[in-house]
């Protein structure tokens, strides 16, 4: 029982080290200069196929 | 009975005598009649009179206020963006609109581009962002131009970083189109200093993420060892848990605590012991002895030393996102005066850094560039925006003689300026100190905080000494007893106690600044918040010092209409503040104005001119006399504070028009705002005492004294003060300045002007009454809020210290309250940042 708890204590750990290097990418990438425009963003993504057709 | 000779000198600051009239004036006639005029559909801003722009949209007629507006509306139009007007949430008119085409220049702007992975980029700072909506639009727009591959405008920052293909487009044209669109593009120059605070935040970030992260792990193996505490545990599962956690923890306390163990380091090489000497001690001494109990079976305490590490992390990055975001205002402050001079090196030009001009240097400054350095006009003439300098939205014209202010924009010809003195000692870069000065200036409360953390130190340390002896020697168990210890450590850790101050004011003097008031320090937030006595300066402070009509006396045979028309068409071409008066009047109520010849200003006296070929004079009653104009009366009768203005047509008196100047809007409400606050109000005015009185009365100010010099006034502030008063004078910071700087708080209601900031404590970057009252209110919440922290760290140490010497308190729950502490008073304090004006 001890080696399998071991076995998933380890396999956490690797679990929080693969999260915490995503943080460490997010961070260098700037994912968090600016944590107020994305929401907006999302909002404002509205343009339709048929707006895209006309521009191309 | 003042007379015109004050048109010369108006405009110019330089001449101590000029009359008290800092407000900027306008070519442009303002409308006095609101509301019946139109607003401009792009920008919001009132439709100047007689201008007449018009699209049609539909049913609709869309009226615009300049070319730069109706353009901006037809390419936002053509590109099937017009939702834009209809999702913007401005709360203002206006915008940063200038016609800067051809202002760019390739030679310039490709020193800012850098090659990325996939093609070049630009950073470019976008002024006049004031919504989502204009990120959307600015995104939009940049991303259609050929040749744009990737475009992101940050909502915080306002700055787009650009991605493009070189050799289709040219950074000049990204920047003409975003001007086109009605913002400012600057190019985002990285400082040293700058990169330094973001690569510190960024580190603070990393420290802060990865103790969060293990912390978490940690918690995990916590847990189940609090279970195996309670419940029986196999012992070699146990140890593997420690060992595990002992894993996780180094990392937290020797990489995102290095900082606080650095501090403490250089505290104790200082021999000062600092809030940082207590961190490491705590967080090292419950690491070290968990460490020790690992290898010979104890209970270890790992979470102690990881938590207190991450929760102050946490607190730094706080603080410092706050720091950032004020530092930001600072570096947008210096972005107006960023570009390049061309300087005259005999008659050739010279391209030249801002930074090399010296004073006497001759430049010249194009139509739709920025005045980089204080100077003045030596030849041309031109519109200046000075609305970044002193909040005037309307441009004046200067020419030959006049001043300008860095910061300020050229809008419409080409001028040779020579420098008053050097970009870095520039109206901008001044403010730029003192904000920045403001910022790390300390009020006298915070300088007790810090010396209260002086002697915590080591009184906490001996406590702690006392308390482990004490529990050891009568018979307690090592480890328990160094728990104890351990716990009053950490709950005297006095970050609530340091955070107190700082924040508070922080997030006051932050607040204040996004209402447009800028105190010079915390002291100066302090002092407002305590005044007792609200002296008022009149003319230019309480009045607009801008006359207003307000009588017409035409003589026998002549209508008033007439008479007005001939008066304003003299003055067509005056930026004396009469002129400016008559024309407004006339402009409101429909009067025309007809083109007049040989417009002459005559140093003090009046305007001479033809008008439909018979010579007109306007001017005080002594120049039409000195002119030989026949029917003038011996004694014309004027109200107090009156300005009369005689009117002659071809040497035959006309008629006599009467201003005055008007009381502020914003004044009675200021002056009644003090009152309700119990703060008594007085006026001090170097008028007769009669028209002072009366308009003390006017406005609701207590009590009214005339007829004092500059002097005087100082003296009188210096008498109240004497008696026990805390004095805040509000003065228009010209004829003030010795007032202002004699007044415990003095405040220059004059915008942005030199003298303003120099005498001023605190400066209102907009000439508007009200946000003295908001300043003040300000300044008391702020301290309110100061108290109230001060009380809680105070308390819960009183509290939290005797607790943890009985050993009725583990670390963690010592860490725990004491995180609880910090938070409660870092969350009050930013309680500020959510104050609204008024």
């Amino acid at each position: 029982m001890d080696s399998s708890l071991i076995l998933l204590m380890v396999l956490s750990l690797f679990l929080g080290c693969g999260c915490w290097l995503f943080f460490m990418w997010a961070v260098q990438k700037g994912e968090f200069s600016d944590i107020e425009g994305p929401k907006h963003r999302m909002l404002d993504d509205d343009e339709g196929p048929d707006k895209k057709d006309k521009e191309n | 009975m003042p007379n015109l000779d004050a048109a010369t000198s108006v405009n110019r600051q330089g001449n101590a005598m000029a009359p008290p009239s800092p407000l900027p004036l306008s070519r442009v006639a303002r409308g006095t009649a609101e509301g019946a005029q139109e607003l401009c559909f792009h920008c919001g801003a009132q439709i100047p009179a007689g201008i007449l722009l018009v699209e049609r949209a539909g049913a609709r007629t869309l009226s615009f206020c300049c070319h730069g507006c109706q353009g901006a509306y037809l390419l936002i139009n053509n590109a099937g963006l017009a939702d834009f007007y209809r999702r913007r949430e401005w709360s203002g008119p206006g915008s940063a609109i200038q016609p800067s085409q051809g202002a760019y220049h390739d030679a310039y702007l490709s020193r800012f581009v850098y090659s990325s992975a996939n093609g070049s980029a630009i950073d470019i700072i976008i002024d006049g962002i004031r919504c989502a909506s204009c990120v959307w639009l600015n995104e939009r727009i940049i991303g259609r131009l050929p040749g744009v591959l990737e475009v992101r405008v940050n909502y915080a920052t306002g700055r787009a970083r650009v991605l493009f293909d070189a050799d289709a487009l040219t950074p000049a044209a990204i920047f003409s189109r975003i001007a086109e669109i009605g913002y400012l593009p600057r190019p985002y120059t990285s400082s040293a200093a700058k990169e330094g605070a973001r690569l510190e935040q960024r580190d603070l970030l990393y420290r802060f993420g990865t103790a969060f992260f293990l912390t978490m792990q940690l918690m995990a193996y916590s847990f189940a060892l609090y279970a195996g505490y309670f419940q029986g545990i196999d012992l070699q599962m146990k140890g593997y848990l420690q060992l595990f956690s002992l894993l996780v923890t180094a990392p937290v306390v020797f990489y995102c605590g290095w900082p606080f163990l650095t501090g403490a380091w250089r505290g104790i090489l200082n021999r000062a012991p600092n809030m940082e000497l207590l961190i490491a001690i705590g967080a090292l001494s419950s690491f070290a002895y968990s460490v020790y109990a690992c290898f010979t079976g104890g209970e270890v305490y790992f979470e102690t030393a990881a938590m207190i590490v991450t929760l102050i992390l946490a607190g730094r990055l706080l603080e410092n996102s706050a720091k950032r975001r004020a530092a930001g205002g600072v570096e947008r402050l210096l972005g107006l005066c960023a570009g390049q001079a061309r300087r005259f090196q005999g008659e050739t030009l010279e391209t030249v850094d801002p930074g090399e001009l010296r004073a006497g240097d001759e430049i010249l400054v194009g139509p739709g560039e920025r005045f980089l350095v204080d100077g003045r006009i030596v030849e041309g003439s031109t519109d200046v925006d000075e609305s970044a300098a002193t909040g005037e939205a309307l441009p004046i014209l200067k020419s030959a003689g006049d001043s300008v202010i860095a910061g300020s924009s050229n809008l419409t010809g080409a001028v040779r300026v020579i420098c008053d003195r050097e970009a870095a000692e520039s109206f901008i870069a001044r403010v730029a100190r003192l904000v920045e000065d403001a910022q790390s200036r300390r009020a006298p409360i915070q300088g007790v905080a810090d010396r209260v953390s002086a002697f915590f130190v080591p009184a906490v340390l001996s406590l702690a000494l006392i308390t482990f002896a004490m529990q050891y020697l009568s018979g307690g168990a090592f480890g328990a007893s160094l728990m104890s210890a351990l716990a009053v450590v950490v709950i005297a850790c006095p970050c609530a106690l340091g955070l107190a101050t700082p924040t508070a004011m922080l997030a006051g003097t932050g607040a204040a600044a996004l209402g447009g008031v800028i105190f010079k320090g915390g002291d100066i937030l302090e002092r407002l918040s305590r005044v007792t006595l609200a002296v008022f300066d009149k003319t230019g402070t309480v009045t607009c010092g801008r006359p207003e009509l307000i009588e017409v006396r035409a003589a026998q045979g002549i209508h008033d209409r007439e008479l007005l028309s001939l008066a304003a068409s003299v003055e067509s071409g005056s930026l004396h503040p009469i002129g400016i008066a008559l024309r407004e009047h006339a402009v409101a109520n429909g009067i025309p104005l007809t083109v007049g010849s040989e417009l002459k200003a005559v140093a003090g006296g009046g305007v001479t001119g033809k008008i439909a070929g018979r010579l007109v004079a306007v001017g005080s009653d002594r120049f039409l006399r000195e002119l030989g104009v026949c029917g003038v009366p011996d004694q014309i009768e004027a109200p107090v504070g009156g300005l009369v203005v005689c009117i002659a047509q071809a040497g035959k008196y006309c008629g006599t028009v009467i201003l005055k100047d008007r009381m502020r809007d914003d004044a009675p409400g200021l002056v009644s705002y003090f009152t309700r606050a119990g703060i008594p109000t007085l006026l001090l005015s170097g008028d007769r005492e009669e028209s002072a009185r009366q308009a003390a009365a006017g406005i609701g100010i207590g009590a009214g004294i005339g007829g004092l010099s500059p002097a005087q006034k100082a003296s009188r502030i210096e008498l109240l003060r004497q008696e026990g008063a805390i004095v805040l004078m509000v003065g228009d910071g010209i004829n003030d300045a010795p007032a202002l700087s004699a007044a415990d708080v003095g405040c220059a209601v004059a915008g942005g002007t030199d003298i303003a900031i120099d005498t001023s404590d605190l400066v209102l970057v907009k000439p508007d009454l009200e946000r003295l009252a908001f300043a003040h209110q300000m300044a008391r919440r702020t301290m309110s809020v100061v108290r109230q922290n001060l009380v809680w760290a105070f308390l819960y140490n009183v509290i939290g210290i005797p607790l943890a010497m009985t050993g009725r308190l583990t670390p963690i729950y010592a860490a725990a309250a004491m995180a609880l502490s910090s938070l409660c008073v870092v969350g009050n304090s930013l309680r500020l940042l959510g104050a609204k004006r008024g």
